[in-house]
């Protein structure tokens, strides 16, 4: 347990029942922040707080700072680490369903047959089908690291492993075993003229989880755009990369044409369920704001 | 892990408590069942309302998240440590609650009251914004959000013009 803000929750509502914690504040040089040529290390328990409010990701990783500043409410940050924040279990109304409140559903999520999403209350669920849970990816954090190719460090007591955060999550989940911490995140050196933008739309701006969001990074050269990057969060069951979204920008100049054709392809797979159409729309508006900036 | 027990000595209000406590007990279980300090209020009880707010070591954070175990060594403010312990006198922030109607049902007001004094510890003279930005955790159910944002600011008026020391 690191912050607790996830665990206890899902301790209090009989979701998880450790025989167990083991308080990860307790390792010694975990929280902290720095930049050599490479790019930022981050260590997994530095807090939300910090990293927002840290002058080397506001002035080179910005979109590090928006999305660690759209995280939940002022209270959680101070408390949340971004380990905690990369490592937390979906929100899914059946999944969280708590013993404590009425009948908990043994879901596909908690290895059971079914996904309740599917034919009960979605308006908050996947509109990409991207397996057979229905539940969203809630961090934040996730796609902005996603869009500038940052690893996370994975040590267990032998040893340890980097792993790009794109491959870091798994349907049901993520690749960690069970004896596996993450120790740091690290975010490769920035161009200076790249333009990164994280767009969060939600319910209410003061505490809410994404219904969706939109991280973009851009890189362009004499106006024609070189690489791009674009994730979404609130989505799927992982962060979702918008790859048709990233091919029709590359070679481009940023034009009113090209960003909707852009904004149209990354929703271009979306298959929302009964309740959710509305974010395909949403979703669609929230790239294009990204990509123009 | 449940019901074992084990003894901590928490720091509540510049007070220091030996307690007895389970692995599993927060810090609002701790405050209001263990101490009585029953100012600290719990409400969606998952991280959702800011009603059990509480400053550790001078940062608002949620008590109802919080594992009392984890405190020990800190310093832990909670509502009833905001007045002055020996002529009760109330602090700038709760008075300019009760002069300017910060509460109506009173529930979120500990909270916000406490959320309010970290913000005034760091930044004596916050704008409208900043304040709203600083509160954005801490629900009102009644909606009072426009008289409890008036009050932080008269409050902050007063302790920049007051030799208020806390």
């Amino acid at each position: 347990m690191a912050g607790g803000v996830d665990l206890i929750s899902l301790m209090k509502d009989g979701v998880v029942e450790p025989k167990a914690l083991v308080n990860l504040k307790t390792i010694q040089d975990l929280t902290y922040i720095r930049e050599d040529a490479e790019g930022l290390k981050i260590g997994a328990l530095t807090s939300i707080d910090e990293i927002e409010n840290a002058r080397v990701i506001k002035d080179k990783y910005t979109m590090i700072a928006e999305a660690a500043h759209s995280v939940a409410s002022p209270q959680v940050r101070n408390m949340a680490t971004i380990g905690g924040n990369l490592c937390q279990e979906v929100r899914c109304w059946y999944y969280r369903r708590s013993p404590v409140t009425g009948t908990s559903f043994y879901c596909l999520r908690k290895g059971g047959k079914h996904c309740y999403a599917i034919a009960g209350r979605n308006e908050y669920h996947a509109i990409f089908r991207t397996g057979k849970c229905f539940a969203v990816c809630p961090s934040d954090l996730a796609p902005a690291l996603i869009a500038l190719e940052a690893k996370v460090k994975v040590a267990r007591l032998d040893g340890e492993r980097v792993v790009p955060l794109e491959r870091f999550y798994t349907p049901l989940g993520n690749i960690l075993e069970p004896d596996e911490i993450i120790t740091e995140i690290l975010v490769p050196a920035q161009p200076p003229d790249s333009k990164q933008k994280y767009l969060k739309f939600r319910l209410r701006k003061s505490i809410d989880f994404a219904i969706s969001s939109v991280a973009a990074s851009i890189i362009a050269e004499s106006g024609r755009i070189t690489k791009a990057r674009i994730v979404l969060g609130g989505v799927a069951p992982t962060p979702y990369r918008a790859i048709r979204a990233e091919e029709v920008l590359k070679g481009q100049m940023i034009t009113a044409s090209v960003v909707e054709a852009s904004a149209k392809a990354a929703v271009k797979e979306a298959k929302p369920l009964s309740l959710n159409a509305y974010k395909v729309p949403i979703t669609e508006a929230l790239v294009k704001r990204a990509i123009v900036g | 892990m449940a019901n074992e027990i084990y003894t901590i000595t928490l720091a509540v209000n510049s007070d220091d408590y030996q307690l007895e406590v389970e692995a599993q007990w927060t810090l609002a279980d701790v405050l209001r069942e263990k101490l009585g300090l029953t100012g600290t209020k719990t409400m969606c009880n998952e991280g959702g309302c800011g009603a059990c707010t509480v400053l550790i070591d001078q940062k608002p954070v949620l008590s109802c998240l919080t594992l009392a175990l984890e405190c020990e060594g800190k310093n832990i403010l909670t509502i009833e440590g905001m007045a002055d312990p020996a002529t009760g006198e109330l602090h700038p922030i709760q008075t300019a609650f009760v002069e300017h109607s910060g509460m109506q049902c009173g529930v979120c007001t500990p909270g916000m009251i406490l959320t309010a004094k970290a913000l005034l510890n760091d930044n004596p003279n916050p704008t409208e914004a900043e304040v709203r930005e600083a509160l954005a955790g801490n629900i009102c159910r009644c909606g009072n959000y426009k008289r409890i944002v008036e009050c932080v600011l008269a409050a902050a008026e007063m302790m920049r013009g007051g030799n208020w020391n806390a």
